[in-house]
């Protein structure tokens, strides 16, 4: 396995960025515990997020030896989350619509991964991209309903989609030394092509379920992910609460 | 979404036979499948699953069976048997 000290700077980022996202993806799916809106969704949707967070700490371990310290007790700059995971998402609709566009982009980051130079990596990319093909289907199937449904449905997914697309789209801006990972062979496949496969497949989507919208610019701010969103302190100290009761603990 | 009732079979790779496990509400057949995937099988409790909508299910009325209540003769346990072959023994 790769350690830290043998990533390049760039590398380390790409891999970072990849990681906090799954973290904090997972982490907010994980908060509809309980109020899924039904019983069997709930548990679907629990699932993908326990997914999630297991694929973080996968990516965590790459990084560094001490994954429950590095993923839980770093400063809010240290960590390369996207926006789109950060936000609350407080409404099934707006949790729904971020699942399927996060996914949508996770699928062509670990296909970005796939040809690694590291094997370790390697192993990895064929679990994950197993557990997501059911997170897509899963997504697609449930969006597609609500989309063939009722104008009340159609609505909330028109107006969630309006609110985290500029979000969404901006998860594509480049980490600091991309370049650095494409010339190592960490990752085979750049940004700008993700982002553009990535905008074909929305699209096509959303023109078949008769949603197609003007595409936003990506929302400005991220600083090649180096801000956070004022929803991340709250987040961060939620997820914390456990680890700071003794931190030396081992669970 | 109108929700339908599916209930839900799993199997163990091997000699052992479908088991009803529960049943899951879902909208349609193809959305069905997966949450009864995450309902009943996320801890690999079976290789193989079968889901019946249970509007196709077959329901027989309850007098069909109640005859059959009251008919221990069909119940052969081999104790009468048993007995009966202990008692010829002890009278040898």
């Amino acid at each position: 396995m790769t350690t830290s000290d043998q990533l390049s700077p760039g590398s380390r980022e790409w891999l970072l960025a990849f990681a906090d996202d799954e973290h904090m993806i997972g982490s907010r799916h994980a908060a509809w515990i309980g109020l899924g809106p039904f019983l069997e969704e709930d548990l679907a949707f629990c699932s993908i997020a326990q997914d999630e967070l297991g694929h973080a700490i996968r990516l965590y371990e790459f990084i560094t030896d001490e994954v429950d310290r590095f993923a839980l007790l770093r400063e809010p700059a240290e960590y390369r989350s996207a926006w789109l995971t950060e936000l609350p998402c407080d409404h099934w609709d707006q949790a729904l619509t971020r699942h399927w566009l996060y996914d949508q982009a996770e699928q062509l980051r670990w296909g970005a991964l796939s040809r690694s130079s590291d094997d370790g990596l390697q192993a990895l990319v064929a679990r994950a991209e197993r557990e997501e093909a059911f997170h897509r289907q899963h997504a697609e199937l449930f969006l597609s309903r609500i989309a063939a449904g009722g104008e009340e449905g159609r609505a909330r997914i028109r107006s969630a989609l309006e609110f985290l697309l500029p979000y969404a789209v901006a998860i594509w801006e480049p980490v600091a030394g991309e370049s650095e990972a494409l010339s190592d062979g960490l990752i085979t496949t750049g940004s700008d092509s993700l982002a553009q496969q990535w905008e074909d497949s929305i699209k096509t989507s959303l023109e078949g379920w008769d949603l197609s919208t003007s595409w936003p610019q990506p929302i400005s701010g991220q600083d090649n992910r180096h801000a956070r969103t004022p929803e991340f302190p709250a987040l961060l100290a939620s997820l914390q609460e456990v680890i700071t009761i003794d931190s030396a603990a081992i669970w | 979404m109108t929700m339908r009732t599916y209930e839900v079979f799993l199997k163990k790779d091997g000699k052992d036979e479908f088991r009803h496990v529960g049943a899951v509400h879902a909208p349609d057949d193809e959305m069905a499948l997966p949450l009864a995937r995450e309902s009943y099988a996320r801890r690999a409790e079976g290789d193989l699953m079968w889901l019946v909508d249970r509007q196709h299910l077959l329901v027989a009325d309850p007098d069909l069976l109640a005859p059959n209540a009251d008919k221990p003769h069909r119940h052969n346990d081999g104790r009468r048997v048993a007995a009966k072959r202990k008692n010829e023994r002890g009278q040898v």
